[in-house]
């Protein structure tokens, strides 16, 4: 270990096994059996169920940088953190990390339920490589970040989530390491303290330590990193500013999806867009436009016109929403344009939104359009995944409002 | 998976690891070593007394077991139970049930903290290592248990009897070796647990806890002396009960015959183990913890 300290891959694989790992000794054996006798080579079919979750990645992050990984699901991001964090072996290619890691991900793992909090400091201290004499000399500071002093004696299994992760973080916000790997851990706590929280991150992303962020907080990624890397099925699709990786993660996939995108005969979504901007911000309204063209012989009147958004983040479909019960024709002939408006009450994050057209007889989509991506930013700090637009209003008993949401958001 | 699909360099070779930079590694981490012993004693013994009792529980339920078993074959062929053989019984139920109690906990100590291996590293071997340290307190307990009682077994307790402290930390070192082999196994095959329960539960009557090996006459001692566990129980016997030096031939006569119960090749032959199965222990649960987070 010596010069400084280096975060880097170098044409890094990774391949996973699919269907057949046995993991028992009674499913090993008449396999073993089988593969002496001949008759239990891995089947072409076995093989095609291997995939390779990252594909030759490499990248190099020298001390004062910051890279953002971003990607849909199912890029390889996580399983890029876990090689990082040593926790898994590269099929193929070097993982670097030079210098002592520390890794705010999972930071409450090594908790043990009927241990007390001042026990478990400990633990999950020596777990993620600190001293002793280390942990003690910040024992005070981690239990006052932390804001869980008073039950520091006890046993962690009668604390909330919320007390459990803030405890996590504190101790891992506290490791001095030569390189830094973060994960989405900025949701941890009540509002305060992901405020508390992300400013430690982001004075710890810039103290100079090399540091890989995965997130999908976009915005956060832009304010943070000095470059990135946009991962898609295990490879990199981009590489470059954060700002140019998170417009192609945005954006770049349109005209592939439309591409992809399916129609029945007849019917042919052109373009779907956002007059007014992709991004918008917790809580306010975005309006979709789609635009196309239909040529009907037959179109069932079942057939409707629908909408699904779906989180990028985890892949679930949010909301969707069809025009059966609204009555809304289904265009037939000619050109046509129709717009979507919605409130986007969520969290902030990467969205993707979807015409289609739904056959509510069938409970099928018959065709789907384009994918648009939505990014939804963060006006005011909230934790959870529904915006629930809430306002203040602070009455003082004798004094009258000293505090009324509708000024502060004047003054903020 | 498309055939035009770029493949990765055909030749690839896995880093290995040496057994110099793993305990070098280990080392390193003795504080967390510590931290996982301190936490496996203190959940165990949060009820002190539960605790302690549970420390004795095992040998004397084994002392008890061998009594009877022995009450019985004394009876059938008509001769007499004397002190030195409860004395022996209860020397030698002592790293029994420190083997098969270590033993059985540390099977299931990488499954049990699969939550931990898909997200931080460590040196995961300092799991299994952790779990035979832990149950070290027990064995303790009971040594100072035992010393309590020599006393009245009438046991004629020599010098040689400080052979048991090299005995038992072979014997640690063994069951280190053990734990980290089936582990690691245990991860991967998750029926090993149930067939080291069987092994452990048949092991007291193949290794000299309940026999004597010149029970036996000269050929089945041969045989029981042969299994890897059998010399540290009978070294403690030899050494501790029969207050010989452990470099001595010891010579018994039976029924069948003059039966050699312990000689310097069986010293020999407990170091070996002790440091053969631990070294590949080391070796193997190292070479496969790169998978364990895939497997967790």
């Amino acid at each position: 270990m010596s010069g400084e300290p280096v975060l880097a891959f170098e044409h890094v694989w990774k391949k996973f096994r699919r269907g057949q790992a046995h993991d028992s000794l009674r499913d090993l054996l008449p396999a073993i059996a089988r593969r002496l006798t001949g008759r239990g080579a891995r089947s072409p079919e076995e093989e095609s169920r291997d995939f390779w979750a990252i594909r030759d990645f490499s990248f190099r992050v020298t001390p004062g940088e910051v890279l953002g990984i971003i990607g849909p699901n199912g890029a390889g991001k996580s399983t890029t953190l876990k090689l990082l964090n040593r926790v898994m072996e590269p099929t193929a290619g070097v993982v670097r990390t030079e210098g002592k890691v520390g890794a705010l991900i999972e930071v409450s793992a090594g908790f043990h339920q009927d241990l007390t909090g001042r026990q478990n400091i400990f633990l999950q201290g020596a777990i993620m490589g600190m001293r002793k004499a280390e942990v003690q000399k910040k024992f005070d500071e981690i239990v006052d970040f932390s804001g869980v002093g008073e039950f520091l004696d006890t046993p962690v299994k009668r604390y909330s989530n919320g007390m459990n992760a803030r405890l996590g973080f504190s101790i891992a916000a506290h490791l001095e390491p030569d390189i830094l790997i973060i994960d989405e851990v900025l949701a941890v706590g009540d509002a305060s303290f992901q405020q508390k929280a992300f400013a430690r991150i982001k004075a710890m992303a810039t103290g100079g330590a090399p540091v890989v962020l995965v997130s999908h907080q976009l915005d956060r990624i832009r304010e943070l990193c000095t470059k990135a890397i946009l991962l898609e099925k295990g490879a990199v699709r981009a590489t470059g500013t954060p700002a140019y990786c998170v417009d192609e993660y945005l954006y770049g996939s349109r005209t592939k999806a439309a591409e992809s995108g399916e129609a029945v005969a007849g019917f042919w979504f052109q373009r779907v867009f956002a007059p007014n901007g992709t991004s918008v911000f917790s809580g306010q309204e975005l309006t979709i436009v789609v635009e196309g063209n239909a040529d009907f012989e037959d179109a069932a009147p079942s057939w409707t016109p629908a909408f699904r958004i779906t989180d990028l983040r985890t892949g679930a479909e949010i909301y969707s929403v069809t025009g059966f019960h609204r009555q809304v024709p289904l265009p037939v002939n000619g050109r046509f344009e129709y717009h979507l408006t919605v409130q986007m009450n969520v969290a902030p994050g990467a969205y993707t939104a979807q015409p289609c057209i739904w056959d509510s007889m069938a409970r099928t989509n018959v065709a789907m359009g384009p994918i648009l991506q939505i990014e939804v930013l963060e006006k005011m700090a909230f934790y959870g995944t529904v915006q629930l637009n809430s306002r203040w209003k602070v009455i003082e008993p004798g004094v009258g409002v000293t505090l009324d949401d509708a000024s502060f958001r004047q003054t903020a | 998976m498309s055939a035009a699909e770029p493949a990765p360099p055909a030749s690839w070779v896995r880093p290995r690891h040496s057994i110099v930079v793993i305990l070098r590694e280990l080392w390193e981490s003795r504080e967390l070593l510590w931290q996982f012993v301190q936490r496996d004693l203190t959940v165990r013994y949060a009820q002190a007394v539960m605790g302690f009792a549970w420390a004795l529980f095992m040998p004397v339920m084994i002392v008890g077991a061998g009594l009877v078993f022995r009450v019985v074959l004394v009876t059938l062929s008509g001769s007499q139970l004397d002190g030195a053989d409860v004395g022996g019984l209860a020397v030698k139920s002592l790293p029994w049930a420190f083997f098969s109690g270590g033993l059985s906990i540390a099977t299931q100590s990488v499954i049990a903290n699969a939550n931990l291996l898909g997200k931080i590293y460590f040196p995961r071997e300092a799991l299994p290592i952790a779990t035979v340290i832990a149950q070290c307190t027990d064995l303790g307990i009971g040594l100072l248990l035992l010393l309590a009682i020599v006393p009245f077994l009438g046991l004629h307790v020599t010098v040689n009897a400080l052979f048991a402290a090299v005995v038992l930390l072979l014997l640690v070192v063994f069951t280190a070796g053990c734990a980290l082999l089936l582990s690691c196994a245990n991860l991967f095959y998750r029926d090993v647990k149930y067939i080291v329960q069987v092994i452990l539960s048949f092991g007291v009557f193949a290794t000299p806890v309940f026999f004597e090996p010149q029970m036996l006459g000269p050929k089945g001692a041969r045989i029981m002396l042969a299994l890897p566990l059998s010399p540290f129980i009978q070294g403690l016997d030899i050494a501790v009960v029969r207050g010989h030096s452990l470099f001595d031939t010891v010579t018994l006569a039976s029924r069948r015959g003059d039966v050699v119960v312990w000689s310097p090749w069986m010293f020999a032959y407990m170091v070996a183990s002790a440091a053969l199965v631990f070294g590949m222990g080391l070796l193997v649960f190292r070479r496969q913890s790169g998978r364990f987070a895939e497997m967790a």
